[in-house]
């Protein structure tokens, strides 16, 4: 039922963006290179699979106004070889099946150089070989494992951030030697609660530690207390990543359950991504331990880069939007985008990127990256990435609730994110 | 999974394809509102709501009835002639809508940014049919379909070439409803502006056709959205009586009207009962019916047959229900008066219910793409205009993510739905006395109703407590 469009985008918000920064980016360019930009007029088209609808909607809201920031920075500087980016957003509803459609619309109706910005993993599953077939560089935000698995192919990519497997062996080792060796494992009966089970018993393991109990709570649960009876008496650390709407009611529980004497706790941001630590209910979290991506909120020794990325995306320094201190952002996620971003143009820009019959060159040129500089590109921290599995991996970080807010006390090297090579992509053809 | 059970062989090949394809990355279902709804002692609530109606028929037991009566009688305001102007409003609407369309096809691709799925979902759907069944027959001034078919016919001098056949009744109505009814609830990606342009450009097109060839008579019983628009009109404050503008208490609109025939009192039961099923099939209740995780839904496109299915069913169910208890009654009452006579006479009753629903059910999106709406409205054609001057506007959704916020718009919800029930008790029994006479006759007769009505309280009210995977 979808009409192609006159203009394959579209006026967008984000094309007038790009027109805005066009004047400021030409203005501050050579003449030969004016000369060259108005050769190739036609902006690079970035379409972005973005998770309008459906549950991925509040994480797409807040992708949306990264991504939009990102650009307006990159245009501001002259664009990507001297071509302005356009983004092209179609909705996906975080739904695989139209994810795979709407990666087919990119590269057959928009005219898209690239496929950007897709978050949850089912929907990069269902989309990701469909990108394959059609040759389109397909750069993912979405922290899954799949990418470095093996699981897709050779033009998809995940350069931007790291994966759920690297974060959570790296917290292995600092839990067992700070908070305590015999863990409980409190975690969603399906695919993402068993990858914690599983990575997080190995790294426990592997550090000399031991998983006491694995509890595993069935998804659509909302009272929890029975579960805690499970606990054993000896835990030292209880490890929880409960998602969802019951997220609340299960850190309330947990509360009530332990009272004033408990163990450690550790848990993923996932769980409270968005959410206020300061609300109230959740006060059992102070002085509970959390794996961010990203500090949600400025810590003293904030850099430069973080103070510029809040403000090019409006967000406070407690992580929330900067025109309502409630609006809490997805910070732990969405720096991932911005450099995503940075990532397609360092490598178009690498690959003298032209048009579509560059794409290949574009993957190759990516697979050449290898260190990324902690910079205004790179807000979060240094990274690696590996060309061989298409993943960058980088600092994680564990804060502490303190007064209500995520304290970093701990940021792991890059080094302790690794793990052996499960494939390797540039053996495959293009 | 019962595939990967056949052979055990092929099971564990598939088991090991499987954990590679499946390899999750985080499942990051929203937190946020649900999280806090389910913190509030809804469950408390929800009886309090229930418990309000109920006090509302045991009132109505013992208030006099003629008192009752006095209650609807509408407040004549200003003499008013009657839509003159309709033809040229409605020809605006139509230039209007045509604008839109070539939004939905050449505009953003981004269902928040485009003017088309902004105005059909929120300001229409969610905020057009709210104004319309609170305040009265506004889509008498804006129906897209008036002012270009008059001009049709002024140019051609036709008359309608047909007759809508009598024994279709409102059959035309109920499919066109349920067609749309299909789309909001069962369609993959409703949203999506050009599919959506589609979609409204094709029923445009064949409502006009229809009204060229069928006359008025296929917007009274063809037109499945005028049908709605008008049913939900006659529950507003405003309306015309005796050539004046009258204000009235909700419902004395539809007091002052014959019963409906059989057909428009089961359209009624359809608006309420697909409203419900939009609730319904977003809670992890009827996700663990499908075998769904909610916290990993697979996307609309995965549940396309069960919901269809779905819509049917709830639909199936609430008419019977509705049917059963109107038969108890007469049952009570030891009424000669047929099943279907009284059917239609009590229909009316429903429509607060329906009304109460649609407000509670698409409240907490209306404050979000509301502003998505304001957005677009203040940069139409998504190119960096802000003709409403609203500077740099960030879309927010901090009021999900604080307690007393979170419980102000549930107790809206909640409001909301029992208000609709309340006057729906009321009217039921304005009706019942209408119908069977002044005292306990009348209280009987409509018991089994009024039973009905304080349990689909409680499930109006389950429906918004519960947690959501869509």
């Amino acid at each position: 039922m979808t009409t192609r469009p006159k203009t394959p985008a579209g006026p967008t918000r984000r094309a007038a963006l790009k027109t805005l920064a066009a004047g400021a980016g030409a203005m501050s360019l050579p003449l030969w290179a004016r000369y060259a930009q108005a050769q190739s007029a036609e902006p690079i088209r970035i379409g972005f699979q973005v998770h309008r609808t459906g549950i991925g909607a509040a994480y797409g809201r807040w992708y949306d106004r990264t991504t939009e920031a990102a650009v307006q920075r990159i245009n501001a500087a002259g664009g990507i070889n001297g071509r302005m980016v356009e983004i092209v957003a179609e909705d996906d509803g975080t739904d695989p099946k139209r994810g795979a459609e709407v990666v087919e619309k990119f590269a057959n109706q928009h005219g898209c150089d690239v496929g950007y910005g897709t978050l949850f993993s089912h929907v990069v599953m269902g989309s990701a070989p469909r990108a394959g077939e059609l040759r389109l560089p397909y750069f993912v935000v979405s922290e899954g494992h799949h990418v470095a698995s093996g699981a897709l192919n050779r033009w998809t990519l995940q350069p931007g951030i790291t994966d759920v497997k690297s974060q959570v062996l790296s917290m292995a080792p600092w839990v067992t030697q700070n908070l305590g060796k015999k863990v409980t494992m409190i975690f969603p009966d399906y695919a993402f609660g068993h990858d914690h089970r599983d990575y997080f018993t190995q790294g426990v393991e592997a550090a000399g530690g031991e998983v006491l109990a694995q509890i595993a709570i069935p998804p659509t649960e909302t009272s929890f207390t029975r579960h805690f009876a499970k606990i054993p008496r000896e835990t030292e650390v209880v490890y929880h990543v409960m998602v969802g709407p019951a997220v609340l009611t299960f850190v309330k529980e947990m509360g009530e359950f332990f009272g004033p004497s408990r163990p450690e706790i550790f848990g993923f941001i996932d769980s409270l991504e968005a959410v206020d630590l300061a609300s109230p209910g959740l006060e059992f979290l102070e002085g509970t331990y959390f794996w961010e991506g990203n500090p949600r909120y400025a810590q003293p020794d904030q850099s430069e880069f973080d103070r510029a990325f809040r403000d090019a995306v409006g967000v406070d320094p407690n992580g929330a939007s900067v025109s309502d201190p409630t609006d809490v952002s997805t910070y732990g996620h969405m720096f991932g985008c911005w450099e995503t971003l940075y990532v397609i143009k360092a490598g178009m820009e690498a690959a003298g990127y032209r048009g579509p019959e560059d794409r290949a060159a574009l993957i190759e040129a990516c697979e050449a990256i290898t260190d990324m500089p902690h910079s205004d590109e790179h807000p979060q921290g240094a990274k690696i990435f590996n060309g061989r599995t298409h993943q960058v991996f980088g600092h994680q970080y564990i804060s502490r609730v303190d007064g209500g807010k995520l304290v970093v006390v701990h940021r792991t090297s890059i080094e302790d994110t690794f793990y052996p090579d499960e494939v390797d992509y540039t053996a495959q053809p293009l | 999974m019962s595939i990967l059970q056949t052979s055990p062989g092929i099971k564990r090949a598939v088991l090991m394809a499987a954990g590679a394809v499946t390899a999750p990355g985080p499942a990051l279902a929203h937190a946020s509102e649900q999280g806090f709804v389910l913190l509030l002692p809804t469950g408390l609530y929800s009886l309090a709501g229930a418990a309000c109606v109920a006090l509302t028929v045991l009132l109505l037991a013992v208030l006099p009835d003629r008192a009752l009566g006095r209650l609807f009688r509408p407040l004549p305001l200003l003499r008013a002639r009657g839509g003159a102007l309709h033809p040229w409003t409605s020809g605006v609407a139509f230039l209007l809508l045509l604008a839109l369309l070539w939004a939905g096809w050449a505009g953003s691709r981004d269902p928040m940014e485009n003017p088309l799925p902004l105005a059909v979902w929120t300001l229409w759907w969610v905020g057009l049919v709210t104004l319309q069944g609170v305040f009265g027959d506004l889509w008498a001034w804006i129906n897209p379909w008036r002012g270009p078919v008059a001009l049709t016919r002024r140019w051609l001098g036709a008359r309608p070439l047909l007759r809508l056949p009598a024994r279709l009744g409102h059959g035309p109505a109920i499919a066109t409803f349920l067609g749309f009814a299909a789309l909001l609830m069962a369609d993959p990606a409703p949203t999506d502006p050009g599919r959506l342009a589609g979609f409204v450009g094709g029923y445009w097109l064949v409502t006009y056709l229809a009204l060229l060839v069928f006359g008025p008579r296929w917007s009274h019983r063809g037109d499945g959205i005028s049908v709605l628009m008008r049913s939900y009109g006659r529950l507003g404050l405003f309306g015309r009586r005796r050539g004046r503008l009258a204000l009235g208490l909700t419902g004395w609109q539809a007091l002052g009207r014959r019963a409906p025939p059989l057909g428009l009192a089961v359209f009624y039961l359809l608006m309420l009962g697909s409203g419900s099923f939009d609730g319904l099939n977003e809670t992890f209740w009827w996700l663990a019916r499908l075998g769904i995780n909610p916290l990993e839904f697979p996307g609309r496109s995965a549940v396309v047959a069960q919901n269809l299915a779905g819509l049917l069913a709830a639909n199936a169910a609430l008419i019977a229900a509705y049917a059963l208890a109107i038969r108890l009654g007469l049952r009570l009452t030891g009424s000669a008066m047929p099943l279907a006579a009284a059917f239609r006479l009590f229909a009316p009753s429903i429509l607060p219910i329906a009304l109460g629903y649609h407000i509670a059910h698409y409240l907490p999106s209306f404050l979000v793409d509301g502003q998505y709406a304001l957005a677009a409205a203040s940069d139409p054609l998504a190119r960096g205009d802000d003709l409403l001057g609203l500077g740099r506007f960030y879309v927010t959704t901090g009021f999900f993510n604080t307690p007393g916020t979170v419980r102000a718009i549930w107790l809206s919800q909640a409001g909301a739905v029992v208000l609709g029930h309340v006057l729906a008790v009321v009217l039921a029994h304005v009706l019942a006395v209408r119908a069977f006479g002044p005292g306990r006759r009348a209280t009987r007769s409509q018991a089994p109703l009024a039973l009905f009505m304080v349990l689909y309280t409680l499930f109006g009210l389950w429906l918004l407590a519960s947690p959501r995977g869509v």
